[in-house]
């Protein structure tokens, strides 16, 4: 019999195998918020198998991901050899058989266009569950949907936990995490010391629609474009004066430019949906900026014109919309 | 007597079996990527067994578990069981200003190196982890604690202190505390006995040249003045970090560059140095042959402003220690490296120092004295041996309270 590291253990409590520990994550779908989690994970040393549609997805996706170690290679904040060692763990599949042996794992998937993509991850939550181990934990990252609407479709919805990390992911120093309605302690907090080795805090809390970051966030964009059509002050006035007067980081029009305008909306449209309530009714200067295209920093043009992603002039007046 | 000497780092516990009796290394080994994938030991015997194990290894309490495992065990193993281990060693990386020496660990102890985990946030907490699991697995085994900072607890005040405001000081204990202590120690008590004297008698340049590097002018028996400071990001150009800076570049690279205190963290610690400005590599060996072969322009000014740095400070200190008898080359570079020797000596006949050529090119990790016969100040390469120093301290404090 080969020689295993096991036979030298002085207590029989050591034994090889899962023993709580938290080497490898399954994220399921990609997109840039996937990618921002992948990267994240995988700097912690943890190995990481992402879930995507198709072999020319993982291979772009993959790319992005280079690309964005890169950048940050070149403002400072990791070194060749981390990248390399980074990317070594990162794996790509189109097979959800290779999540198998995951510790934990993340559906992260993005739906474009409107509506919500509850059935989507649902499907994906039965999918997986089908494949792994039936102590694994289910995480799924988003901000505007239940995780009991999504626990719902599992055998064993107590292993279902939320989380939402915030954009972008490696500046954020907080996750929250959400307690659905049966989940059990033991996942809960396998999910809090996940979030604890990627050196965030976890923000506790149980289900609402929206969780915190995002209830506040969208009534405070909502009343700055209030603001913005009755004429009372433009865009600069008003980001500066919560960036200057609170010691907000970004005002929340550049905030909302930054998350893009078509999320926005969604988040807004699925609060409204929810709770019904005016001060989550996506305000009409939203909309059409949406309707335009203008969706923010991404697409060069928001509530501000960019080049090259810094901001050069207000977009809009409030003129405009009057 | 057995002692074991342990390093514990945030994944890696590098550790030595010591029979003190004989002054030998009996078994040594690594346990490494602890908590990662990947994990596992690999083991050496002086026999010339040697074996790597991979399996789960999730924290510092099971990896100490398996090393003492494969050294009591028939096939890989030293010794028969946990009675035939005398002591513990650890090496701390940061103590304070609160051990001047290496002690007997005790609930104080403990308490000293958690107070001085804010100085040393990356290190410590391993180092205590370390004791921790050893103190569960050998209860009844003492354990003694080696400080990085100890040997350099000597130096006066003027030569710890910060320019700033006082109240930083008392406030939050920012000053100079040096690092790499037992490596200065162990060469400038060896250099001693080279030259046959009293370590009191000496003025000592111990140069410790590695990946990290620093330098101590040593008086009195004891440090005097070191490069390093409050971390180890100061004084020498070092393989990946900084050493001297002026504090505005800092600040001025913070707002061009858009950058936080993390990043601007990794900037010093590890995009800089000698990587930073060769863009080739932080091995200095890597370095040379980019020079020497391809005469590579940043290569060549690399190296300069690497001999030039250490240099100046070996001028420094025998200015501010009235001269020196030797100046000590030790660590990776130091030991192996005749060519930066030669550079960092050319041109300091002015000061004593004659230099030998042919004794310096035949010297490579091994202790030798490299100046010429009648130089008035002696350069010496002296191979260092940390381990060895915690391992000392060890039996030494065990005899003392047995």
């Amino acid at each position: 019999m080969p020689e295993r590291l096991s036979d030298y253990s002085l207590q029989k409590k050591i034994v090889q195998g899962r023993n709580g520990g938290l080497h490898k994550v399954g994220v399921i779908g990609a997109g840039s918020m996937g990618q921002e989690i992948i990267r994240i994970i995988s700097g912690q040393g943890i190995e990481v198998v992402y879930i995507d549609m198709t072999e020319e997805l993982l291979v772009e996706i993959r790319k992005s991901i280079e690309k964005q170690l890169d950048e940050i290679i070149n403002k400072w904040g990791i070194t060749s050899s981390e990248k390399r060692a980074i990317m070594s763990r990162i794996k790509g599949s189109t097979d959800y058989n290779d999540i198998r042996d995951c510790d934990l794992i993340i559906e992260t998937i993005h739906r474009k266009g409107r509506g919500t993509s509850l059935q989507d991850r649902k499907e994906v939550f039965r999918k997986v569950e089908a494949i792994i181990d039936t102590r694994t934990v289910i995480a799924s990252n988003n901000a505007t949907l239940m995780i009991s609407d999504l626990a719902s479709a599992l055998r064993h919805p107590e292993r279902a936990v939320g989380f939402n990390f915030i954009t972008p992911v490696s500046k954020v120093g907080i996750v929250e995490v959400i307690r659905g309605l049966d989940t059990n302690d033991g996942s809960f907090d396998f999910a809090i010391r996940f979030i604890k080795m990627l050196d965030k805090r976890p923000i506790t809390l149980n289900e609402s629609l929206g969780n915190i970051s995002t209830r506040l966030i969208v009534t405070l964009i909502n009343e700055a474009c209030e603001i913005l059509m009755e004429g009372v002050a433009s865009i600069n006035c008003i980001d500066d004066t919560m960036k200057l007067g609170y010691g907000l980081q970004l005002g929340p029009f550049e905030l909302a430019d930054r998350v893009g305008l078509d999320k926005v909306q969604k988040w807004m449209d699925n609060l409204y949906f929810e709770y019904g309530e005016q001060k989550f009714k996506p305000s009409p200067i939203l909309k059409r900026l949406v309707r335009a295209n203008h969706l923010g920093r991404k697409a060069g043009k928001g509530f501000y014109k960019y080049e090259n992603g810094k901001i050069v002039s207000q977009a809009i007046t409030t003129t405009d919309y009057i | 007597m057995n002692i074991i000497v342990i390093n514990c780092g945030s994944s890696s516990i590098k550790y030595q079996l010591f029979d003190m009796t004989k002054n030998e290394v009996v078994a040594r080994g690594l346990v490494d990527k602890i908590g990662l994938h990947g994990s596992y030991i690999k083991h050496e015997r002086n026999d010339g067994d040697k074996v790597t194990l991979e399996g789960e290894i999730v924290d510092h309490q099971i990896g100490i578990e398996y090393m003492l495992g494969i050294l009591i065990s028939k096939k890989r193993g030293s010794i028969k069981s946990f009675e035939e281990i005398d002591a513990v060693g650890h090496r701390v990386v940061h103590g304070g200003e609160k051990f001047h020496a290496s002690v007997l660990i005790d609930e104080q102890v403990m308490a000293g190196i958690k107070d001085c985990v804010d100085l040393a946030p990356l290190h410590n907490p391993p180092n205590l982890k370390g004791i921790y699991a050893m103190q569960s697995m050998l209860p009844n085994v003492p354990q003694v604690a080696t400080f990085d900072t100890a040997f350099h607890q000597t130096m006066p005040d003027y030569t710890y202190m910060y320019a700033i405001p006082y109240s930083l000081y008392t406030k939050y204990g920012i000053r100079r505390y040096g690092f790499h202590g037992s490596s200065h120690r162990f060469v400038s008590n060896r250099a001693a006995k080279m030259l046959n004297t009293y370590l009191k008698k000496l003025r000592l340049i111990t140069c410790h040249l590695g990946n990290g590097a620093s330098i101590t002018a040593i008086k009195d028996g004891g440090s005097m003045d070191t490069s390093m400071g409050l971390t180890p990001v100061e004084g020498l150009i070092m393989g990946t970090r900084t050493g001297d800076l002026d504090l505005g570049v800092l600040t001025y690279i913070m707002s061009k560059e858009e950058i936080g205190v993390p990043v601007a963290n990794t900037l010093i610690n590890k995009h800089s140095g000698m990587i930073g400005i060769t863009g080739i590599s932080s091995d200095m060996r890597e370095i040379e042959k980019a020079a020497f072969e391809d005469n590579n322009e940043r290569a060549n000014l690399g190296l300069k402003m690497y001999h030039y740095r250490i240099k100046k400070y070996i001028g420094a200190y025998m200015a501010a220690m009235g001269g020196a008898d030797a100046i000590v080359f030790t660590g990776g570079i130091g030991e192996n490296a005749p060519d930066s020797r030669e550079e960092i000596c050319r041109g300091l006949e002015f000061a004593g120092i004659d230099f030998d050529l042919d004794k310096n090119a035949a010297t490579r990790g091994k202790e030798a004295i490299i100046s010429k016969d009648n130089s008035p100040v002696k350069v010496m390469v002296i191979p260092t041996n940390e381990e060895l120093v915690i391992a000392e301290d060890t039996a030494r404090i065990i005899k003392e309270i047995k």
